[in-house]
């Protein structure tokens, strides 16, 4: 097992003032090593409307290198508009995930759109910056990675990877919607496509994770890092129904792979868990795995998925 | 090219069809038998949810005079897509082509969104039953929105041609609302994708290959391809993008332009290929064509007024 010594959590958005788009949530980090900050891209939420529904914006943190427990900078703006009218991203961008392209910085996120018989609908974008990853601009109003036969729903969670000149994208695809009390609650499971380029993508149509805790289980947030000759994926699991709550609420799982594609999952071994009280004692999820002079860290939120910020975990020993 | 009205063929209305429906039979499509003609089209129920419409699939089995009705399906040809699927709330329309010992069935799906009213994506089901029933290869669609074409691909058109797949449909360039009270209208226009399998499709992409009468705000709907004496045909329609239900030369009218080498288009459709007497069933909108060749004659299947609600007719190519 790996042993993961948890930090606390570093962010908290209700800490932040002067921003009418930032009022809680700090969800799905992802990180992007500058000089001396990591930044790292969140999405929150401003105020749910009348109706009580939310959007989602993407902004960014900067942490001190020296001390990731040292705010420097919370990004102005968001870091990318919604989309307009009958667009796919019309309602939220999040998640985001970052990768340096040689001087440009490319995000991939989800886009959000609201449907009428089930609430919402997801596909993945895309957006380059030019200013090390302080502003994004959309490649195309459409998304890059959207429904095929075996995808029909929900495209999100993207987890943008470059191993050997090819590009992987690691997400999430719906395969139902189960009525739970009268409500719509989406099952999806972890899926990889592969370019070229970036943009025209090949999916490979194979779920890379087996399901464990029921057949219906979700799994979110598919985090590959690679150590050791090894590939790694910390990724996050749920029950399909009464997931909002410590019962059947979000875990972190582990899986490993030599080839990117035949993926052994053993849980055992991801080596983090809800504590017993504090700001991460119903759920854990979203993990991100990034090394940091020397280190590897893991940035993962806690109960009511990141509502109340993001932490941080330090691993002893090694990713092997 | 000159064509001959021949009328209205198929009234729904006088008919018993499934699923509750009672008006509407849209966007007529044929496929050709040995000694019959089965129509394709698109009728509609109502959701007792909301009294929204749901589009459903029908057909209609005609003698080879186009004339006299054999049946009408009473059965289910193809079910409508699953909770938060594409093809949820609607298949408008089918189209068909023979492909092996199989049937293949390119639907337009509809499925319906908050902030506009609807999206589409188009899905392929395969009938092993000579076309009676279609069987979904996958709960999503093989074609959709992407990059550059952001909404709203649909109206899927497909012909084998030299053992290639090519698809005629159409993307939206967009929704905009065009008066603070009015729902938002959208725009679309005709593009064109190849495949080897008739699954995996790559596009042209944002590629409008039919150049606008109207401006930029000309809709385009529907193509549909036939190849008479080398020379390839698309017929569609086409209208304003906004007040086009009601307003007088604003609706739907037939579009026309020719390639003779599936590239480069031609418009040709001044003076318009139709006209509408008043009084007709087609005098103040002519949409949703289809073209097809039975026993050496070709025939264009269309919709009148108000889109279809009194069914179809036909009009025949004079040679």
């Amino acid at each position: 097992m790996f042993h993961w010594k948890k930090l606390g959590k570093a962010f908290t958005p209700q800490e932040v003032t002067g921003r009418d788009w930032l009022k809680e949530f700090a969800q799905a980090p992802a990180t992007l090593l500058l000089d001396d900050v990591v930044r790292v891209y969140f999405s929150c939420r401003p105020p749910a409307d009348a109706n009580g529904q939310y959007v989602s914006y993407s902004a960014f943190v900067d942490l001190d290198r020296a001390d990731l427990f040292k705010v420097r900078h919370v990004a102005e703006r968001p870091i990318l508009n919604l989309g307009g009218l009958g667009e796919f991203d019309e309602f939220g961008t999040y998640p985001v995930s970052v990768i340096r392209d040689g001087g440009d910085v490319r995000a991939y996120y989800a886009g959000w759109t609201r449907c009428e018989s089930v609430p919402f609908n997801v596909a993945i974008g895309c957006a380059v910056s030019r200013d090390g990853g302080k502003t994004f601009s959309k490649l195309g109003t459409g998304p890059i990675l959207s429904y095929t036969p075996d995808e029909p729903f929900v495209l999100s969670g993207p987890k943008i990877r470059c191993y050997n000149s090819l590009w992987y994208l690691f997400y999430i695809a719906g395969r139902k919607w189960k009525m739970v009390d009268g409500l719509a609650e989406p099952v999806y499971k972890i899926r990889m496509a592969t370019s070229e380029d970036g943009i025209q993508w090949s999916k490979l149509n194979k779920d890379l994770i087996e399901s464990c805790i029921e057949e219906d289980e979700a799994q979110a947030s598919p985090d590959v890092f690679y150590s050791n000759g090894k590939f790694h994926m910390f990724f996050c699991y749920r029950y399909s129904s009464h997931y909002r709550g410590r019962q059947n609420g979000y875990r972190i799982g582990y899986a490993s792979s030599t080839n990117l594609v035949d993926w052994v999952r053993d849980d055992s071994r991801a080596g983090i868990d809800v504590s017993e009280q504090g700001w991460d004692a119903e759920m854990i999820s979203y993990p991100h795995v990034f090394e940091l002079d020397g280190s590897i860290y893991m940035a993962y939120l806690g109960d009511q998925v990141g509502r109340y910020g993001f932490g941080l975990a330090l691993l002893k020993g090694e990713l092997e | 090219m000159r064509w001959k009205k021949l009328g209205k063929i198929f009234d729904p209305t006088e008919h018993i069809l499934l699923d509750g429906c009672v008006q509407f039979a849209q966007s007529p499509q044929a496929l050709v038998f040995d000694d019959f003609v089965r129509i394709y089209f698109s009728t509609r129920s109502v959701d007792p949810s909301n009294g929204k419409y749901l589009s459903h699939i029908a057909f209609v089995e005609m003698r080879k005079n186009l004339r006299d009705i054999i049946r009408v399906s009473n059965h289910t040809v193809i079910p409508l897509g699953a909770l938060g699927c594409f093809d949820e709330h609607g298949i408008f329309p089918l189209n068909v082509l023979r492909h092996g010992d199989a049937v293949y069935g390119y639907t337009c799906g509809w499925n319906r969104r908050v902030s506009v009213s609807v999206d589409t994506a188009i899905g392929l089901a395969i009938s092993r039953d000579n076309g009676l029933t279609f069987e979904r290869i996958g709960d999503g669609p093989v074609l959709a929105a992407s990059l550059r074409e952001p909404c709203l691909v649909g109206d899927g058109f497909v012909k084998v041609i030299d053992g290639v797949f090519h698809m005629w449909y159409i993307f939206g360039t967009g929704w905009k609302q065009y008066a603070p009270d009015a729902a938002p209208d959208r725009t679309y226009k005709i593009g064109h994708a190849t495949s080897g399998d008739g699954i995996n499709w790559v596009k042209d992409e944002a590629h409008q290959i039919i150049p606008d009468r109207l401006g930029v705000s000309e809709s385009q709907a529907l193509p549909t391809v036939i190849e008479i004496t080398g020379r390839y045909h698309l017929f569609f329609c086409y209208r304003e993008s906004f007040d086009f239900r009601n307003g007088k030369g604003r609706g739907y009218r037939i579009g026309h332009a020719w390639s003779d080498n599936l590239s480069n288009w031609t418009r040709n459709d001044e003076p318009p290929l139709l006209q509408g007497a008043p009084g007709e069933w087609d005098s103040d909108m002519q949409c949703y064509p289809h073209v097809f060749e039975c026993d050496g004659k070709v025939y264009l299947l269309y919709n009148g007024n108000e889109f279809g609600r009194a069914g179809f007719g036909l009009a025949l190519m004079h040679t």
